[in-house]
Parts: structure tokens; sequence; C-alpha cells
């Protein structure tokens, strides 16, 4: 009789391992801390699409110190969500990432500009200091700047630039007339600190004509050598994009999802509901369905990095840097 | 003497032949039992040269130097040999080509952390850091009140002071320099009062007998015996302001700069320029303590630490 509890319980123990290994393991590498820009994915996982595919998704938040390239090189994430001038720039390097899916069709980069600094147009930036981005997010404010013919560099530097922090101090404290911010995520941040949008002049990098392709799905080529493995992503592509598509329709839900996988605790309710609404803006509206990369819109992302005079971001054009066969294993079933 | 010299030249002859079999493109077996008998070379000829005492560069100069150089021909045998790619660890020879291809842009970095923000912060760090000393020194009220205070400075974290400072002095080189400040305060303070307490209290007598007064004590009796604990701080804040002046770049800042540099390339993926700038650095901060202690030697001849080696 005592044998049983142990019988019983080395019998529970076989069946669940058995369960655990019909689910695939992946990781997934956020390319920022865990807040509505993702909100796709943690819907999936949180609304079991991902179990209904058999995989067993684990979701890293990324931070100011993680670079989701690197990541992916040292072997600690088999997907990352990456914008594609670091992912170019990365490749080019000799990390050989391709994108496999593209989320965001639409930019959401822009220049905010306090009212009172006189910037009425691109072309009142001579002589102002401006705050950037760096870490990746340089290459387009570097190529409008080419393209409004202003030297960023060097002694007769046409504008002064200023490494950005990840935060919205160097407008709200005059240091800098104008600021690098996201539609869904700093603008309303320097709203929240009490500045009216009266006073703030806004220029979007989609209007500009230099806007480059954010979110994506990207992976190491050598991971899609292997035919297991690409079946593998093509059912996180497909969950993924279900999740993407539950959150645009059902975007409150979302949210309360994406503040519970919130382990910092740092977002708000009020934050996230607008990043959420900002973001479908830049998801929905896929004629080919959420994911697919336009091969036009790749296409204008490699001329504007191309360009730069003085600092390409790439020297040579990418070959083999994406690719439609996962999504089309995906899209398939 | 002779045996370790001939070690030491078959090394360096076995370790051109391995860098040379490298560039041809191939990393066969024998090339790896090549680069073992090189090190095992190399490790018995300078263990030899090691025990020389006379002439003294032998063991100052020329066995740190061949083991410095082992140290990196094996980084760049294992770098080449095992394919490594450049984002984990760059080679010295990519390092060493980004140096010479951007000499202008680290000089530039150089300028603007170095000689403006950490020289800067380091004197003035330093030097409040003595006046308040002094202070503390004629007023006991100063002494049970202030050196809790500049305890807690000296333990706030650089990343939480800088971007206050940031906001306080703006972007440039203000900003660093004023993190300098803080970090390099509480050092130079607590080594001061140490050393205004160094002096023997049949020195100081003999100098009330002399009927000399505050300030002539001091400056002809107690300044001098601080000297060796003055730079003993000085030498502390040297790599403190250093360390100081570059993370604190990383925390919004013009486009120029060695910690803008380092946090710049990273995010391009141009690794090899990041070790560019940390040798810079470390070249930097190494020179900057030499200095430090050579005026050390020239002014404290004096101390039984100097004095040991003339025997």
């Amino acid at each position: 009789m005592r044998r049983f509890p142990i019988l019983a319980g080395a019998a529970v123990l076989a069946l669940s391992s058995v369960a655990a290994q019909a689910q695939d393991k992946l990781t997934l590498q956020l390319k920022w801390v865990t807040q509505a820009q993702f909100a796709g994915y943690f819907v999936a996982k949180d609304k079991g699409f991902y179990k209904d595919e058999k995989l067993d998704v684990t979701i890293k938040a990324g931070g100011p110190d993680v670079a989701p390239p690197q990541v992916i090189a040292g072997g600690g994430a088999d997907v990352v969500i990456d914008w594609m001038p670091s992912a170019l720039a990365t490749r080019e390097k000799g990390i050989a990432l391709t994108n496999i899916a593209q989320v965001f069709k639409r930019s959401g980069m822009m220049l905010t500009c306090r009212k009172d600094s006189g910037i009425k147009t691109p072309a009142d930036f001579k002589g102002k200091t401006l705050g950037v981005w760096f870490g990746g997010n340089e290459y387009p404010f570097l190529s409008w700047m080419d393209k409004l013919g202003f030297k960023t560099s060097g002694p007769n530097a046409d504008i002064k630039v200023l490494k950005q922090g990840f935060n919205v101090d160097p407008l709200l404290q005059k240091q800098a007339a104008c600021i690098s911010t996201m539609t869904y995520n700093e603008y309303w941040q320097i709203i929240d600190a009490g500045v009216k949008p009266e006073d703030l002049i806004v220029f979007k990098y989609e209007d500009q004509g230099v806007a480059t392709l954010e979110d994506g799905i990207y992976t190491l080529d050598a991971k899609l050598k292997d035919a297991a493995t690409v079946d593998k992503l093509a059912r996180f592509l497909r969950a993924s994009m279900k999740g993407w598509d539950y959150a645009i329709k059902n975007q409150p839900e979302a949210v309360k999802i994406v503040l519970k996988n919130d382990t910092t605790g740092a977002q708000t309710e009020k934050h996230q509901t607008r990043m959420m609404g900002e973001i479908a803006k830049l998801v929905a509206d896929q004629p080919k369905g959420i994911g697919y990369l336009e091969e036009a819109d790749y296409q204008r992302t490699v001329d504007i990095l191309l360009k730069g005079s003085s600092d390409p971001v790439i020297t040579k054009k990418p070959v083999g840097a994406w690719t439609h066969d996962v999504w089309d294993k995906a899209m398939k079933k | 003497m002779r045996s370790g010299s001939l070690a030491v030249t078959a090394a360096l002859g076995g370790g051109i032949a391995a860098l040379a079999i490298l560039d041809g493109g191939s990393a066969p077996p024998m090339l790896w039992l090549l680069v073992m008998v090189v090190v095992v070379l190399s490790w018995y000829g300078l263990e030899v040269l090691a025990r020389f005492d006379r002439p003294r560069w032998i063991g100052a100069l020329v066995v740190p130097g061949l083991f410095g150089i082992l140290l990196v021909w094996l980084w760049q045998v294992l770098v080449q040999g095992f394919d490594i790619p450049m984002v984990l660890l760059p080679s010295p020879a990519r390092i060493a080509h980004q140096i010479a291809a951007n000499t202008d842009q680290l000089w530039q970095d150089f300028r603007q952390t170095f000689l403006k923000s950490v020289l800067a912060g380091f004197t003035l760090g330093s030097a409040a850091g003595f006046v308040v000393a002094l202070l503390v020194d004629r007023s006991p009220f100063l002494q049970r009140g202030l050196l809790p205070l500049g305890s807690l400075v000296s333990a706030i974290p650089i990343v939480g002071i800088a971007p206050i400072m940031v906001m306080w002095f703006g972007f440039d080189w203000q900003s660093k320099a004023a993190v300098i400040v803080v970090m390099t305060f509480f050092p130079m303070l607590v080594n001061t009062i140490a050393g205004l307490a160094a002096s023997n209290d049949i020195e100081r007598d003999l100098m009330h007998s002399y009927a000399a007064g505050y300030w002539q004590t001091l400056i002809k009796l107690r300044l001098p015996s601080a000297l060796p604990f003055i730079f003993n701080a000085l030498k502390i804040n040297s790599t403190l302001a250093l360390i100081g002046g570059i993370v604190a770049e990383f925390f919004g800042t013009p486009v120029v700069g060695m910690g803008f540099r380092i946090s710049v390339e990273i995010g391009r993926m141009n690794v090899d320029m990041v070790w560019a700038t940390i040798a810079v650095a470390a070249l930097a901060g190494s020179m900057f303590y030499g200095i430090l202690a050579l005026i050390e030697r020239g002014l404290t001849f004096w101390h039984p630490s100097y004095r040991q080696e003339q025997n």
C-alpha cells in the first residue's frame, strides 16, 4: 500500500514530461521593456494561441542595455524583435539576421519641438540643439539631416546633436529645441509632464519621407537551415499574428494583459491604453495580412540607409536579409 | 641567462610562424601544437629571465613587456584560429587598425572626456576635499558633523547622480566634471584628515617649543607629513575620475567623448571601435597614475617605503 503514492507520483511525472515534450520551446527577445508595443506576443501567450500551436514561448523583456542582436548571437534567444536599420547593420558586421516578418508597417518615430524655440519648418533646425537616440535609432535622423543638407558633426556643424537618454527631460529643461519621440510613448510623456499640445510642433518621419521600418521579427540564417526550426517559427508567426489581430480588435483587454505581464510595475493603464491605440495605427491595414514584408518598403529602407554621405549605415546592398518562406509556411494552413 | 634568451627567441620565432600560418587562412591541428610549444617556451624563458636582479631593466621592463606581447599574441591566435565573430571579441589586429584609422576622432574624444571633464573634476574635487579637511582639522564640530555626510556622499552610485547633474549643469563637460567632484571629494577628505594626524607628538612638541603658530606648524610640519596620504588619495582619485568621466557620458552628452563613443559604437556593433576606446582609456589612466606616482616620488623621497630600495 505504501508503494502507491510513489507509483502515482512517478506516473504523474512521466505523464507531465510527455505532455511537456509535446510543446516546443522558443525564446523571444523583445526590443524594449514590457509595454503595449509588444501587445501581440503577450496576448498570444495569455490567450493560449502559442499553446494551441504546441509552443512553449518565453518572452524576455528588453531595456536600455539589451541589444537584441547581441542576445541572439550569444544564444539567449531564438527570435528577436528589432528595427530594420539595426538588423541590416548587424548583418553587415557578421551576425546574419534575417527578417521573417514585418509587424509594424508604419514608423512611429518623430521629432517633437517646442513652439517657443521658433521652429516652424525643418529648415529652421539650423543652429538649434536636437536630441537624438543612438544605439541604432540614429540612422533615420542622420539620413534626414543629410537630405536637408545639414552637417551634424565637425567644426562647422549646422545643428548641435545631443545624445538623448530614454526620457524627455532635454525638452522639458529647454536644453534642446527638439527631441526624438515615438508617437506611442515619449510624446505622451511630454503631455503628461504638463506641456500642452498647442505648445509643441511635431515632424513625423513618415511625412518627411525618411521613415525606416521598425519592429520586425528576426532570426539567424543558421536557424532557417533546419526544417524543424522553420516549422517551429512558422507556428510562432501564425500564433503571434493571431495575437496581434486580437490585440488590435480588443484593445482594453490587451492593455490588461500587458499590465499583468509587467513585472516592474512601472507602466500605468492610462499610458498603456494610449500606447495601444497608437501602436494599432502602425500595425493595422496590411493588405496581405499583419507581418507580411512588402519588398517596396524593404527597398525604401535600404535606399535611405545606403545614402548617408559621411557615415553610411550600411556600405553595400544586403543580400538575403529577408525571407517570406516562414510566412508562407505559416499562412498555408 | 643564455637559456632564457634562447627560449624567448625560439618562442618569438614560433609565434611569428603561427601568425603566418593563420594569415594563410587555415587552422590545422599542427598549429595548436605550435601554439602550446610557444607558450611553454615563453613561460620557461621568462621564468629564467625574471630571476635576474642585475641589470634591473631586465626584470622591470623586458620580462613584463615580453609577457604582454605573449598575451596579445595568444589573443590574436585564438580569435583567428577559432574564427570568433568580431561582435563577440575582435582581434588585436582589428583594434590596432581602428586606432590607426580613427586617430583624429579618438583624439577629440580624449580631449572632451579627459582634458575637459576628468582633469577639471579631479582638480576641483581633490581641492574641495583638501580645503574641507583643513576646516575639519580646525573645528571639532565639523569633524563630528561632516565626516558622516561625506561618507554618505561617497556612497551615491554614479548611475543615480549622473542624470541629476545633467539636469543641473546641462549636457556638456560641466555635468561630467560635477559627477567626478562628487566621486573624488570623499577619498581626498578622509586621507587628508588621516595625514594631518600623522605627525608625531614629539615633532609637534618641538614646533611648540619653537613658538611656532598654527599655520607655521601646518605648513612646515603637518602638511609635509601628510603628503604620502594626500598622494594616496590623488592616485585613487585619478582612477575614479576616469571611470566617472566615462560612465557619466552614458547619460546624455554632446556627440563627442569616450563614454559617448563606447555607447554609440556598441549600439552599431562596431565592437573593435569600443575596444580602441578602451585601449585609449587604459593608456590615459595608466599615464595619469604614473605621473602622479613620479611626482609623489619626488616629493616624498624621505618616506621609508622609498628608502628601502637604496640597499
